[in-house]
């Protein structure tokens, strides 16, 4: 409203440079995971050297305590990782949308009852019981995804339905159930592709952020012990007392490739938002937040 | 919103907690009682293989395992109400006892790390939504969008890299020195953590409040205000930010819940000994009944945390409270 459209410009083209910039960084991932047996120098779980040993030209960031290395650890470990965000997020946006649309759409009695069991169980708090499932049910990398995406999905869902109902309020909607369409040919024709590009913003946000999830109960220590990600390679130089002996060879390297990715995929959301919602493009209004 | 809208959304809100404490409660004690074995197998593994069947029978009856799951389930409500949370596995000592002794030192961290978010968040955000479009805003979302992208976590890792390896400033963890210095190293000892846990919040309230500015700034009244020709600070002080403040003070609460996932984090990694530290020790020794208070305190925390805000939004919004009246 009360813009500088000069200033805005400017900021509208860096947004597209960013937009590369993150597209770049995530296929570089892609591409270190892909070919991580290859890349990598050693077996991550085989003992390859002496423990502790400081960054050479042989190691390039070391061994760990169990004289692990170091970089081929690394870079088997984007693997899980990267599931880990990709899995959830899939999982969580999918269902969430798929509910979204359903009560957005549907409204009335279906909406009201499946809106409140939503609320109610939103207001337990995740990561507790994430905690408490876990120890439970002892799981594996997948079941870890399946939690994290089940419960995302309330959230998602939320952001999805008040969306779909406002879309239900057009006139092309009016328009369609005037003709007799029916309703599910209705939300995949009409609602769904509305919905879309609100979808994939928050799939990429999704991504980043059971990524870190992931990432930070692997750091507690749940989940499988032989699996390698980069949480459980902070879990390992912590337990170890990577601290008090000032390993920072144990602690950095996972962390510096976790801000990697995690920038890149909240980049590349946060530059499609504007594109992807034209509202956003007219108003100037930059970045709304959805989270 | 009408009066009677918000009261019935204030009741609302209460069941929907309610509900929801019940369900938690619920799922703990399906949990507990979905192991395999129960409690009379772990305690009699060795006095119970030679114990008559009639003595097993009767300590059974003693502690309630023969009772019918609803009346078990019954029980343990009462029990849990009463501040029977159940024993932990691994200190011996009652959850509850545990939980509220360490809950005093997550709190200690956690309300001034709330406190300073929020006023830094808002703080920010007003100036960033204010100036949208700006140079200044530019450079504080992308900050910001940075700091949101790194866990928080690895925040506390650089802290004590720079401030207590390199700097040799503050401590790297823990929460009193030796013995004899202990009072004043308290503060010094708090410092590191409870920045992390406040700068690891603050982009959550900085977006709030940006997006809440922005969208106050396209209203109506605004633009009257600036059409009467009040100054620019007038405007901002008196008209802009009393009302997009509104929003990121009832969300305070999910704030409130998100610290409090972080300080699993923060205080692992700080090893202070709070909440999330016990968590973290009692998911390495699977600790099943400490887990499930904690869970369960969470949820209390938030719930009231969430009741909190509904009930504090009339005082804060005079058109609500007028409708009350």
């Amino acid at each position: 409203m009360f813009q500088k459209p000069q200033t805005f410009q400017i900021f509208h083209m860096c947004r597209k440079k960013t937009f590369s910039a993150a597209l770049a960084l995530l296929f570089f991932y892609l591409l270190l995971a892909l070919f991580a047996p290859w890349a990598a120098p050693y077996d991550p779980t085989e003992i390859n050297g002496n423990p502790c040993r400081a960054p050479d030209s042989e190691h390039l960031l070391g061994t760990n305590d169990f004289g692990q290395d170091i970089f081929s650890r690394l870079l088997w470990g984007s693997r899980a990782t990267l599931l880990f965000g990709f899995l959830g997020t899939f999982i969580s946006t999918g269902l969430g949308t798929g509910l979204g649309v359903l009560t957005g759409y549907l409204g009335g009695r279906t909406d009201r009852f499946i809106s409140g069991c939503m609320d109610v169980l939103m207001s337990i708090p995740q990561l507790p019981l994430l905690l408490v499932l876990s120890i439970y049910l002892k799981p594996g990398l997948y079941l870890i995804c399946i939690f994290m995406g089940l419960l995302g999905s309330l959230q998602q869902a939320r952001i999805i339905r008040a969306k779909a109902l406002s879309v239900s309020t057009e006139n092309f909607v009016y328009a369609a159930k005037a003709l007799g369409l029916s309703d599910f040919h209705i939300m995949g024709r009409y609602i769904l592709p509305s919905v879309f590009p609100l979808t994939l913003v928050k799939f990429l946000f999704g991504a980043q952020h059971y990524m870190l999830l992931g990432v930070g109960l692997s750091f507690l220590g749940i989940g499988d012990p032989k699996l390698v990600d980069w949480g459980q390679m902070l879990h390992q130089a912590y337990s170890a007392g990577g601290f008090a002996l000032g390993m920072w060879n144990w602690i950095f390297p996972p962390c510096f490739a976790m801000i990697g990715l995690s920038l890149s995929l909240s980049l590349l959301g946060y530059s499609l938002e504007p594109w992807l919602s034209p509202q956003l493009r007219h108003e100037g209004k930059s970045f709304s937040p959805l989270f | 919103m009408r009066a009677g809208d918000k009261k019935s959304y204030v009741l609302k809100r209460l069941f929907s907690g309610l509900l929801a404490f019940f369900l938690s409660l619920t799922l703990s004690f399906l949990l507990l009682r979905s192991l395999p074995g129960d409690y009379m197998t772990d305690l009699l593994l060795e006095v119970g293989r030679y114990a008559p069947p009639e003595l097993v029978a009767a300590f059974k009856h003693e502690v309630g395992l023969d009772l019918p799951l609803p009346e078990q389930f019954l029980l343990y409500l009462i029990g849990i109400l009463k501040g029977n949370w159940g024993h932990s596995f691994e200190y011996g000592l009652p959850v509850f006892t545990l939980i509220r002794e360490k809950l005093y030192w997550t709190l200690i961290l956690l309300l001034p790390s709330t406190f300073i978010s929020l006023i830094l968040g808002i703080g920010l955000g007003a100036c960033s939504g204010w100036k949208n479009g700006s140079k200044t805003d530019a450079l504080l979302l992308h900050f910001l969008v940075f700091v949101r992208a790194v866990p928080s976590y690895c925040w506390g890792f650089a802290g004590i890299f720079i401030f207590s390896f390199q700097l040799s400033l503050l401590p790297p963890g823990g929460y009193a020195s030796l013995p004899g210095t202990e009072n004043p190293s308290l503060f010094r000892h708090a410092l590191l953590p409870g920045l992390t846990l406040a700068f690891g919040a603050l982009p959550g309230t900085y977006y709030l409040m940006r997006n809440s500015m922005l969208k106050t700034l396209g209203e109506d009244y605004i633009l009257a205000a600036r059409a009467r020709g009040f100054s620019e600070l007038r405007i901002l002080f008196g008209h802009a930010l009393p009302n997009s403040l509104l929003p990121v003070l009832t969300q305070a609460s999910l704030h409130c819940a998100h610290i409090l996932a972080g300080s699993v984090f923060i205080e692992t990694v700080f090893s202070w000994p709070g909440l999330g530290l016990l968590t973290f020790n009692a998911l390495e020794a699977h600790d099943l009944p400490l887990l499930q208070g904690i869970f369960l305190i969470d949820t209390l925390l938030v719930i009231t945390a969430n009741l909190t805000a509904d009930l504090l939004y009339p005082l804060i919004d005079p058109r609500i409270r007028e409708g009350l009246n």
